[in-house]
Parts: structure tokens; C-alpha cells; sequence
């Protein structure tokens, strides 16, 4: 009796190994890339370690399934590498002979990605499994482009610039246009009495340009 | 003699410093660093030094020899050099209409990128994603993000230049925008320009010096320093040494007689000339140590980029510990896993990359790909890479800005000096038709096939006809004007006539280098067949090359055709009115008989 008892307590490990096989069809391989991850804080991995993770990964079938049964007995990991990588299958708690299947487990992960990269300090870059694309996280979109915002500020600084000038420049040639008919009209008094006499009194006398010279012959650079 | 009322400069400087606002613009920045690249640093500079002495200096010179002594613009001043050759003026003026129409769409590039940079993670850094979050989209995969984010995002760009699209909107805004800023900056005259010139010859140069002390301290930087400064021997150097000096210093547009125009006439623009040449050429050179500072870091990370990713592919697949492979021995641990798990290694032996700085820093790239797509891929791993951004960015909108108030005042100078458009518009709003004119043909450079468009004007609208323009301006005025004419009328102006080296460059030399160039020019264009383009497919995530159809190469002909047809036009019609003008003499003078 005893015999038989130890006979299947020995063989539970050997059915336990038989079910987690590397490139199984319902196995996962793990990568923790540890030392890239956290440099100088990187820790060691162990024994407690493993059982964490088949912890987190028991957790994560449970919230999954909804199921309270999930156990860390249910996650059997094998071919542990000094890379720190492993393959890891997940057994049924009814039925302990018979894996979750693959997408199962899958979608379990994905659900609680972020708790299981918490749990060990790394992201979904430095804690891969390998077939489990990470999913990335989507840019915020604001609800009106920056850019437009700035384009906004600039095109309404350069109108009014624009319209700014055209209008000073509207007005000198208005303020222009007066002051030459006011000279004008001057002329004209002038004109009328006659006597050219009397224009060299009214004006200031002409500028003759043939005798004005440039400050320097040579304008300096 | 009475000085008439012809706006002029504030003060001389102002005349300076819009010549080397217009003459020092993205050519220096994107196409010298690819030729110093190209022909290996010191291999290229001899050529250029010497190109600039004897082609360069003589030519500027020149025009604004002449832009100050007849006191108008290009149509004006080559009128009244000689009336047979007046249509060198009307080329000049046509050329720079082709120039102004496309320039302007790389500012609107320059703010769309500016823009952009007002964002917590710049754009171009991480690919977007697929509809079902999973996966980055297959093309931006592909290719890279920066690569994405021109090709995609900014251009939208079609796979072939008959495939038009429709008009951007991001672009065809920030072209809007572009367009504004121009006609804000010219709109007074050049009174007003003389400010602005200020700011857009100094800023650049400002920023300059922030990125040389920025690359300089960049991881890497040396790498690219000592790949610029080894030479390559290359006799097409001398080609394009003498080619970059030329299109460089913006001869043959109008726009330095334009702006010479507008100065005292007793301007010593003799020193002016040397001064702006040299600063241009100096800027060149001082935008190649800071590109080659960039492209350093640029190669060098993608280079240790390349190398953990072979790391990590190695550690991965024999599932050694972390730290195991160190990079410096990457090759070793290769050849070694190669003898020893042989059949492993097939598996990942097509993955393996053959991680070459040299090759990485041989990847040449000139125009909009250097500007927009190697640079912003550096900025992303910059610190602080918003601020460098927008920085580099301004930049390059400022050296833009700069040219096209160059061209712009090549167009619109001569349309002021005809008496005819000045009495009947105002000149704000000559100025304004022009520029809305050009905005509105420049939309088209806003489809999704513009960039291809843009690459035809780029590369034919101001090249060979601008070559053929110089090659008539100095033969006119070498041996048509005569020689001893222009001595004299330089002697009354400065006070001194010019030195023989000046007379030897002018009358032998530059026509003869001039002329050596268009030969090439045509032989290169024979020799290669139908032109082609680099056409981006979306599948491939690659630029791939294609030949123009039909109806681009009618384009490409008439660029050419259209300006340089106006010297024999022009020449054609003089001739015929003088003819009219002596009959009608003849018939006159028997009538009085």
C-alpha cells in the first residue's frame, strides 16, 4: 500500500514534467530580460522568485475564469535557462492531467498584463512571452490639434501685421496727398500775384542737386 | 546731377545683410554637407575655395556692378546695357517667378514641421499604431518613424507623379501662411525689408553655434567630424564645386541687381561683394561641421543600436545570461556560436546584420530627405528634442524666408520700375497680386504628387537656365558693353577702376569655366537618357526609382525653354522695330525732300 502511495507521489512530479513541454502545444516561453531592466537594482532569480510568478500567473487565471480554484500547483514551469527564461504550462484544477488551452491562458495574461509586469518591476518589453504581442498603448489624441492651435496664433499675428501696415500706409499717402495740395494751393497764391519776386519770398529757395554732395564720396561698409 | 526718388537702403549694412540673407540660404545647410560627403571633406573644399576666387566673387561682382550703376531692376538694367539684350532681363525675371513659386513650399514644410514640434513626444519618434492596437502600421514598420511621418503624414505623398490626389489642407494652410508671412516682410518696400534682414540673416547663423556646441559635446560627434575631413579622390568634384558656387551665391535670379539697385551710387560695393561671398562660403563650411557632427551621432547610435540588437538576438536564441556578450566581442561570440551549435544559428542567420559604422555614416542624403527626415531623426534622441526641434526648424524657415525676399524683389523691382503698372497699381497692391499669383500656382505643390513636382522645378527651373543667363550677362557686358565702358563706369562710382584680376576673370576665365559647365550639362543629359525620380512605395517602405512620363518631361522642356527663349525673342523683336523705326526715318527724310 505504502509502495503504491510512494509509487504515484513520484510519478505526480513525472506526469507534472511530462505535461510541460518546451514548444508544446498549449506551453509559453517566458523571457526576463532582469539586468537590462533594472541595472544595478537588478535581483537575483530563484526558487521564491519562481513561485511568485506562478502565483501572479495562477492569479491571473483566476481573475480570468472567474474561477477561485486556480492554484500555484496549477502552473508548471520547466527548462528554466540561466537567460532567465522558461516555458510554463497551466493545468486544468478539476482535472489535473489536461492543460488550458492556449488562448485561454492568452487572454488571461493580456487581461492582467500590467499586475504580472508589476509584480516582477519590469514592463512588456523586459517581461516577453514570446507569442504574446504586448499591447501598446494608444497616443492621446487631444480633441483639436496643437498644431492648429499654434498655426491659429501665428496666421492671426501676421494678419494683423499685414493689415496694420497697409492701413499706416492708406494714411501716410492720405496724410501725403494733403499736404501737397495745401503746397499747392500756396503755389498758386503765389503764382497769381505775378511777380516772380515774390516765389522766392514765399519759398524756402531750391535745392540745386548738382552741388549736394553724399556725406562721404565713399559710403563706408 | 539731381538724386531721384528712388527708395534706397537706411544704411549700407542693411544692403549687406540682405545679400547674405538671400545668398546663404537651405543650399548651404542641405546640398554643401552632401557634397563635402560626397567627394570626401578636404577633396571637396580645394575646388570649391578656388571655384569661388575665380567663377564666384567675379560674377557678384558683376551684378552688382551693374544693379548700381543703372539704377534698376534686371529688365530695366539689361534694356539699357543694350536693347538687343534686354531680354536677358526678361529671363532673369521669368526664372525667378519658377523660384518663388516652388521655394516657398519648403517653408510651408519647415512651420507644418515647427508646428509639430509643440508636443509633449514629437510625432516623428514612435510609429502609430493598427486599428486593432497590436502592431505599428506596416508602412511606418517598414521604413521608420521619421521616414513615416514625411512620407505619410506630412506629404501624404501618391506612388507616382501621375497619381495627383488632392490638396493637403495642413499644407496648403501652412503655404497660406507662408505666402503672408512673405508679403508682410516685402509689402512696404525695401525700406521695410531693410529690418527684417536683420533678423533673417542673424538668426541663422545663432543657432548655428547653439547646435556646433550642442553636436559637438553629442555622443559620436567625433565620428562624423574625422569621416568629413577624409578625402576622396574624385574629378566630378570640380563640377560640382564650380556648379554649388554658382546657384549658391543666387546669380543669374535678378535679385542682386535688385538690390544694388536701390544703393548710393557711390556704394563700394567692391568690398561688399568679397564680404558676402566669403560669408557665404564660410556658412557652408560652418553648416558642414555641425551636419557632420549630427550625422555622427545619428550613425553612431544607429550603429550601437545595431549592435544590442544582435546582442539581444543572440542571448536570446542560446539563452545566455545578460551580460554575457559584451558588444566589443560581438563578432567573436558569433563566429564562435556559429562552430558550435551550428544548426541553431541557421535559424536566426538571415536576422543577422552586419553592424558597419562606416557604411551607416556613408549614407549620403542632400535636399528636403537631409533637412526633414536625418535631422529629426537625430532630434529624437536628443534631450529635450522639442526645443531642439523647433530651434533647427526656425532655422531653416529663416534661411527660406531670407531667399524668397530675395526672389521676391527680383520680380517686383523691375514691375516697379515700368511707369505704366506704377501709375495705374498702388505698390501694396502690386505686390499683392504677385504673391497671390504665385500662392495660387504654388498650391498645386500641395497634392499628394507635389513633392514630385517640387523635385522637377528643384532640379531644372533654376539650373541650366540660370547657367545660360550668367554665360549671356558677362559675355554682354565683356565684349557687347565693352570692357573699357564698364571700367569707367566702376571708376565713377567707387573712384578706382577694378584690378586686372577682376578684367581676366570676367573677360576669360568665368566664360570660359561657364561654358565648360553647360557642355557637361548637355552631355550629362544626353548621356543619361530619360530623366528619373525617386517615387516612395508605400508597400515597400522605400523610395524606389521611376522614369517620368510623357507629359512631365513636356514640363521639364518648357522650364527650360521659357526663360532662355526670351534672349533671342527679345532680340528678334528689337531687331524688327529698328528696322520699322528706319523706314519710317527713310520715308520721313524723303518727305521732307
Amino acid at each position: 500500500m505504502l509502495a503504491r502511495v510512494l509509487l504515484a507521489l513520484s510519478l505526480v512530479p513525472a506526469l507534472a514534467l511530462a505535461l510541460c513541454q518546451p514548444d508544446g502545444q498549449d506551453a509559453y516561453k517566458v523571457r526576463l530580460s532582469i539586468k537590462t531592466a533594472l541595472g544595478a537594482n537588478a535581483y537575483e532569480w530563484n526558487e521564491s522568485e519562481q513561485f511568485l510568478f506562478r502565483a501572479t500567473l495562477a492569479f491571473a487565471m483566476r481573475k480570468y475564469t472567474g474561477q477561485e480554484t486556480f492554484n500555484v500547483s496549477s502552473v508548471i514551469v520547466c527548462n528554466e535557462t540561466p537567460r532567465v527564461s522558461f516555458w510554463f504550462v497551466v493545468t486544468n484544477p478539476n482535472d489535473t492531467t489536461t492543460l488550458i488551452p492556449k488562448n485561454g491562458v492568452e487572454e488571461a495574461i493580456r487581461l492582467s498584463r500590467n499586475r504580472i509586469n508589476s509584480a516582477f518591476l519590469l514592463s512588456d518589453k523586459t517581461l516577453q512571452f514570446v507569442g504574446i504581442p504586448p499591447t501598446l498603448a494608444p497616443p492621446s489624441q487631444p480633441s483639436l490639434p496643437v498644431w492648429l492651435i499654434v498655426f491659429g496664433v501665428v496666421m492671426g499675428i501676421v494678419t494683423a501685421g499685414i493689415l496694420a501696415l497697409i492701413i499706416s500706409g492708406f494714411i501716410q499717402r492720405k496724410k501725403k496727398e494733403k499736404t501737397i495740395e495745401d503746397e499747392e494751393e500756396k503755389q498758386e497764391r503765389i503764382m497769381e500775384n505775378g511777380i516772380s519776386f515774390e516765389t522766392l519770398e514765399g519759398k524756402d529757395g531750391v535745392n540745386n542737386g548738382a552741388y549736394s554732395h553724399d556725406e562721404d564720396r565713399l559710403t563706408q561698409l | 546731377m539731381v538724386e531721384d526718388s528712388r527708395p534706397s537702403w537706411e544704411n549700407p549694412m542693411q544692403f549687406v545683410l540682405a545679400c547674405v540673407s538671400y545668398a546663404v540660404g537651405l543650399g548651404n545647410v542641405w546640398r554643401f554637407p552632401y557634397l563635402c560627403q560626397m567627394h570626401g571633406g578636404g577633396g571637396f573644399l580645394i575646388p570649391y575655395l578656388i571655384m569661388l576666387v575665380v567663377e564666384g566673387l567675379p560674377l557678384f561682382y558683376l551684378e552688382l556692378a551693374i544693379g548700381q550703376h543703372m539704377r534698376q531692376g534686371s529688365i530695366g538694367a539689361w534694356s539699357a546695357i543694350n536693347p538687343y539684350l534686354g531680354g536677358v532681363g526678361i529671363a532673369s525675371v521669368v526664372v525667378s517667378i519658377f523660384l518663388t513659386i516652388y521655394y516657398n513650399v519648403i517653408n510651408a514644410w519647415s512651420f507644418w514641421y515647427i508646428f509639430h514640434s509643440f508636443q509633449g513626444t514629437l510625432p516623428w519618434v514612435e510609429c502609430p499604431l493598427s486599428s486593432n492596437l497590436t502592431t505599428y502600421v506596416p508602412e511606418c514598420e517598414k521604413s521608420s518613424s521619421t521616414d513615416y511621418f514625411w512620407y505619410r503624414e506630412t506629404l501624404n505623398i501618391s506612388s507616382s507623379i501621375e497619381d495627383h490626389g488632392g490638396i493637403q489642407m495642413g499644407q496648403a494652410l501652412c503655404l497660406v501662411l507662408s505666402w503672408m508671412v512673405v508679403y508682410l516682410c516685402v509689402l512696404r518696400g525695401t525700406e521695410a525689408t531693410g529690418k527684417v534682414v536683420y533678423f533673417t540673416a542673424t538668426f541663422p547663423y545663432l543657432v548655428m553655434i547653439i547646435y556646433l556646441i550642442r553636436g559637438a559635446t553629442l555622443h559620436g560627434a567625433l565620428n562624423g567630424l574625422k569621416y568629413m575631413f577624409t578625402p576622396k579622390v574624385d574629378p566630378k568634384a570640380w563640377i560640382d564645386a564650380a556648379t554649388q558656387i554658382l546657384f549658391s551665391l543666387g546669380l543669374g535670379c535678378g535679385s542682386l541687381i535688385a538690390f544694388a539697385s536701390y544703393n548710393h551710387h557711390n556704394n563700394n560695393f567692391e568690398k561688399q561683394a568679397i564680404v558676402v561671398s566669403l560669408i557665404n562660403s564660410g556658412t557652408s563650411i560652418f553648416a558642414s561641421l555641425v551636419t557632420f557632427s549630427i550625422y555622427g551621432f545619428k550613425a553612431t547610435f544607429n550603429y550601437e543600436s545595431c549592435l544590442d540588437r544582435m546582442q539581444l538576438l543572440l542571448i536570446n536564441t542560446f539563452d545566455l545570461t545578460e551580460d554575457s556578450i559584451k558588444t566589443d566581442h560581438l563578432d567573436d561570440w558569433i563566429s564562435h556560436l556559429n562552430a558550435s551549435f551550428p544548426d541553431k544559428f541557421a535559424t536566426i542567420s538571415s536576422q543577422i546584420e552586419g553592424c558597419d559604422l562606416k557604411s551607416e555614416l556613408d549614407t549620403a542624403v542632400e535636399g528636403t530627405g537631409l533637412a526633414f527626415i536625418v535631422y529629426s531623426e537625430a532630434i529624437k534622441n536628443m534631450g529635450l528634442s522639442q526645443l531642439w526641434s523647433v530651434l533647427y526648424f526656425s532655422m531653416l524657415l529663416m534661411l527660406g524666408i531670407g531667399s524668397m525676399l530675395g526672389n521676391v524683389a527680383a520680380i517686383i523691382t523691375p514691375l516697379r520700375d515700368s511707369a505704366f503698372l506704377t501709375r495705374h497699381f498702388q505698390k501694396e497692391t502690386l505686390t499683392g497680386m504677385i504673391c497671390l499669383f504665385c500662392c495660387l500656382v504654388g498650391l498645386s505643390f500641395t497634392t499628394r504628387s507635389g513633392n514630385y513636382w517640387f523635385s522637377i522645378f528643384n532640379d531644372y527651373a533654376a539650373t541650366f537656365s540660370l547657367l545660360f543667363i550668367v554665360l549671356i550677362e558677362i559675355i554682354t557686358v565683356c565684349y557687347v558693353y565693352g570692357l573699357k565702358k564698364f571700367e569707367k563706369d566702376i571708376e565713377l562710382m567707387i573712384g578706382h577702376r577694378p584690378h586686372w584680376y577682376w578684367k581676366i576673370t570676367w573677360s576669360v576665365i568665368s566664360p570660359f569655366l561657364i561654358i565648360g559647365l553647360f557642355i557637361f550639362f548637355i552631355a550629362d543629359y544626353i548621356m543619361n537618357g530619360t530623366p528619373t525620380y525617386q517615387a516612395w512605395d508605400s508597400d515597400l517602405g522605400k523610395t524606389v526609382t521611376k522614369e517620368y512620363p510623357p507629359f512631365a518631361q513636356v514640363v521639364i522642356g518648357l522650364l527650360l525653354v521659357t526663360s532662355m527663349i526670351c534672349v533671342p525673342l527679345v532680340a528678334l523683336i528689337t531687331f524688327i522695330k529698328k528696322k520699322k523705326e528706319q523706314a519710317k526715318e527713310s520715308k520721313r527724310s524723303t518727305k521732307v525732300c
